[in-house]
């Protein structure tokens, strides 16, 4: 009976040529390791925060009358309310982490050369997204923390000179945080970016599936004879198949993203939420200490040292784009990095400087 | 091939485990929320209170207030100031409630009139039938 | 192709060039941070206290005020009043939005500092309760009759007040009028409850810090200590010890509901704990199919 059906499915829809052609013989390079999985990790705890966030739409209230009730309704009242706001508060904050473990592993090994630039950029233009998600996903809790440290964040656009007012209100809805905010937001949030994030990952996906998983210079050096005019997929017949191989060892890794947010939960469920967090936003009353969220310490931080408004919001965008644009800046061809002492300089200090910056800006 | 027999279970158990360890909350989560004030109602007669005074009571181990206006009839308010939570009190001469901590004023309609309060009493539904008075 | 990397090499130059400025003048400019942050607390979102700051604080801070009531804004700056957005017109009167007001015109409505009778008066404004109390003790009566018993600020002091706790009642500021004894024994009769209701206190911040809705609870407990100390000012010792019993079925009941919560916080990590379990399982058995795979 069950062979049956399964015979029935497999010749209406071929899923077994799909995986024989798509994913079996879909080859990684020899040397991928866990390290090559991270992107599938990201991928997953998207997901896992896109199903928890529906869950909490079901009870959430996007108004300010409202918006603390319900978040506080979901975490007291609803039966295991608790848990998928856990599950969404912590996952948005080690989504961070493993987004910045892909990144720290793509630079350091040159992967981002031809022909993977457009996958570099759609992948930094989905790190700001998923940013702006936490960003606009805070102040939604509308807590004292969330709505102050949104008026911190929506003061930086502020610096650029003539249009940073009008920028700035326009985030807002206004001159202040305030419910027209709060609408903002949650639109962004639930409609907007979810649907700009999905559009960028297959993107991205499209990207690595054209040109394949890129390889470890260290470990496999490839040749790099071929003209850039030429596209060329690498085949790496004797690596290792997406089709079971890669997949488990991304299953290991997802396993183990999950197994750390619950750790968080139970050991330290006050992580990201400090006794400010647990205090309706009121406008008229503002906390002793306000400061943005940990993510966002560094270029708030970089806006405080910098003495002129003008230059340090420059230095941010100019950051920005560096970054984005980095595989068209850094033009030199060689792709191990042990064979490149500058660019090693600037991979160590830039997240030398980030953290140093995100600690300082902590005080 | 013992052996990866015996693991395959085991991922296989685990995932059970798992799963039905996050379907029970899902389901549980999207299950219609149980209202426990079962149409559980306080009935007392009409003439326990006297006309232009009240009757403090406890309804659904909530304090509660029962007045009997001349012109509003009878209202039932919760007793828990806005503010802080001490119990209020009626007035019956200047027709508030006067709360003893922080003199948060409350009018007939439960509005804050003045004082620190942030929001109005929360008012019960009050139901005359016959000689008695039904609340909730 | 050569040229490509030739441009590279100079972008990559100017944009190491870029962040050594970006290190160098955080350094050298430190103090910028004070400034900056000046400014941003300036901003009209601080919210309305600012009004009210503005026109009697100025003034108070200003050279043209004596120098014993230059101090008085910084002392309410330091209060429970301050806390919770009392300030000056709420106690004083007068209207701080009154455009007239100025340094040196007296305003209209404004009591400065009212006769030494007429404190509770002023106090009882909002703390209506306590000044029923109040009025009906041998403290009260005294300051009615003779005009010599205390009143509010006595023992609360005035502008920098805080939040009353046992040690106000102390041997200095008792003998001053009578012996230490009576008040001792009062000290005594006030202990235990109030030791709870601190305790109380302390497990509602702790639950509410792990995110537990603990509004009820702590809504009970306020009026709870309220109603106890509001009895204290009758200072009747024997009305104290008799009515003791009732406040303290009243805490037996929050303790309960804390309890509660308590045990709700408990299944929450129990049930996390839980989860964490199975998925470090599930990630090693994934683990080593994975590296039985290889092989």
């Amino acid at each position: 009976m069950f062979e049956r059906t399964r015979q029935w499915i497999e010749v209406r829809l071929g899923i077994k040529e799909i995986i024989d052609s798509g994913l079996r013989e879909f080859y990684l390079p020899r040397g991928a390791g866990f390290s090559s999985t991270l992107g599938a990790v990201a991928l997953v705890a998207f997901l896992i925060q896109a199903i928890s966030g529906i869950f909490l739409l079901m009870y959430y209230i996007p108004d300010t009358a409202h918006a603390f009730m319900s978040v506080r309704i979901i975490m007291n009242k609803v039966p295991y309310g608790w848990l998928f706001r856990s599950i969404h508060m912590m996952g948005s904050n080690i989504i961070l982490a493993v987004l910045f473990l892909h990144l720290v592993v793509t630079f350091y090994r040159i992967s981002y050369k031809k022909p993977r630039e457009l996958t570099w950029i759609s992948g930094a233009i989905m790190f700001f997204l998923i940013i702006l998600f936490c960003i606009s996903g805070s102040l939604l809790s509308w807590n004292q923390l969330s709505y102050w440290s949104t008026t911190i964040v929506t003061y930086i656009p502020t610096l650029i000179p003539g249009i940073g007012g009008r920028i700035a209100e326009f985030i807002r809805g206004g001159q202040y945080v305030s419910g027209s905010t709060l609408n903002r937001f949650f639109a962004f949030h639930v409609a907007f970016l979810p649907f700009t994030l999905v559009c960028m990952a297959a993107f991205h996906l499209f990207f690595i599936g054209r040109t394949g998983f890129s390889t470890n210079p260290g470990s496999s050096p490839e040749g790099d004879s071929e003209p850039q005019s030429v596209y060329k997929r690498e085949i790496n017949a004797n690596g290792m198949p997406f089709y079971p191989d890669y997949l488990l060892k991304a299953l290991v890794l997802v396993m183990v993203y999950l197994a750390s947010i619950f750790f968080i939960m139970t050991f330290f469920p006050g992580l990201f939420q400090p006794e400010l967090a647990t205090v309706q936003a009121d406008p008229a009353m503002t906390p002793d200490v306000i400061r943005p969220p940990w993510y966002f310490l560094a270029p708030y931080q970089i806006v405080k040292l910098i003495p002129n408004k003008f230059l340090g919001i420059s230095a941010i965008l100019i950051l920005v784009f560096i970054f984005v644009f980095w595989p068209f800046i850094d033009g030199v061809n060689e792709r191990n990095i042990s064979k490149r002492p500058l660019l090693r300089v600037i991979f160590i200090l830039s997240i030398t400087v980030w953290l140093i910056l995100t600690v300082w800006g902590g005080y | 091939m013992k052996r990866r027999k015996f693991l395959k279970t085991l991922l296989a158990f685990f995932s059970t485990a798992t799963l039905v360890t996050i379907a029970y909350p899902a389901v549980r989560f999207l299950s219609p929320l149980k209202k426990k004030i079962e149409s559980k109602k306080l009935v007392i007669n009409r003439n326990e209170i006297a006309a232009g005074t009240a009757k403090n009571m406890i309804y659904q181990n909530e304090p509660i207030v029962v007045v009997h206006d001349l012109t509003a009839g009878f209202l039932a308010f919760s007793r828990v100031c806005t503010h802080l939570g001490c119990l209020v009190n009626y007035n019956g001469e200047e027709k508030r409630f006067i709360c003893p901590c922080h003199a948060a004023n409350f009018n007939l309609e439960g509005n804050v009139i003045s004082g620190p309060a942030p929001k109005p009493l929360v008012r019960y539904p009050v139901l005359v039938k016959g000689e008695n008075i039904v609340i909730g | 192709m050569v040229d490509i990397d030739r441009v590279g090499g100079v972008l990559m130059r100017i944009k190491l060039v870029l962040i050594l400025i970006l290190v160098f003048s955080s350094t050298a400019l430190a103090d910028y941070r004070e400034t900056f942050e000046k400014e941003f607390v300036n901003k009209p979102w601080v919210g309305s206290k600012v009004v009210e700051e503005g026109v009697c604080v100025d003034c108070h801070t200003s050279d043209v005020m004596k120098p014993d009531y230059l101090g008085i804004p910084q002392e309410w700056k330091m209060s429970i009043h301050y806390e919770n957005k009392v300030s000056c017109h709420d106690c004083h009167g007068g209207n701080p939005s009154d455009s007239a007001v100025s340094c040196g015109t007296p305003h209209s409505g404004f009591v400065g500092i009212p006769k030494y009778k007429e404190v509770p008066k002023m106090c009882g404004k909002c703390h209506i309760g306590i000044l029923k109390q109040f009025n009906d003790s041998k403290h009260g009566k005294a300051l009615m009759t003779s005009g010599r018993g205390p009143n509010c600020v006595t023992c609360h002091g005035s502008h920098k007040i805080q939040k009353a706790n046992m040690n106000i009642i102390n041997k200095v500021r008792c003998t001053r009028c009578h012996s230490y004894k009576r008040a001792k024994i009062m000290k005594q009769a006030l202990f235990m409850t109030e030791k709870r209701i601190s305790d109380i206190n302390h497990s509602i911040r702790q639950l509410r810090s792990s995110g537990a809705s603990t509004e009820k609870a702590k809504k009970m407990l306020f009026r709870t200590e309220a109603g106890f100390r509001t009895l204290f000012h009758s200072v009747d010792v024997s009305l104290v010890k008799g009515r003791t019993a009732g406040f303290s079925r009243k805490l037996d009941v929050i303790e309960g509901m804390i309890a509660d919560i308590y045990k709700e916080i408990r299944f929450r990590k129990n049930f996390s704990a839980f989860l964490f379990l199975l998925f470090a399982s599930l990630a090693i058995s994934a683990y080593f199919i994975q590296k039985n795979n290889k092989n």
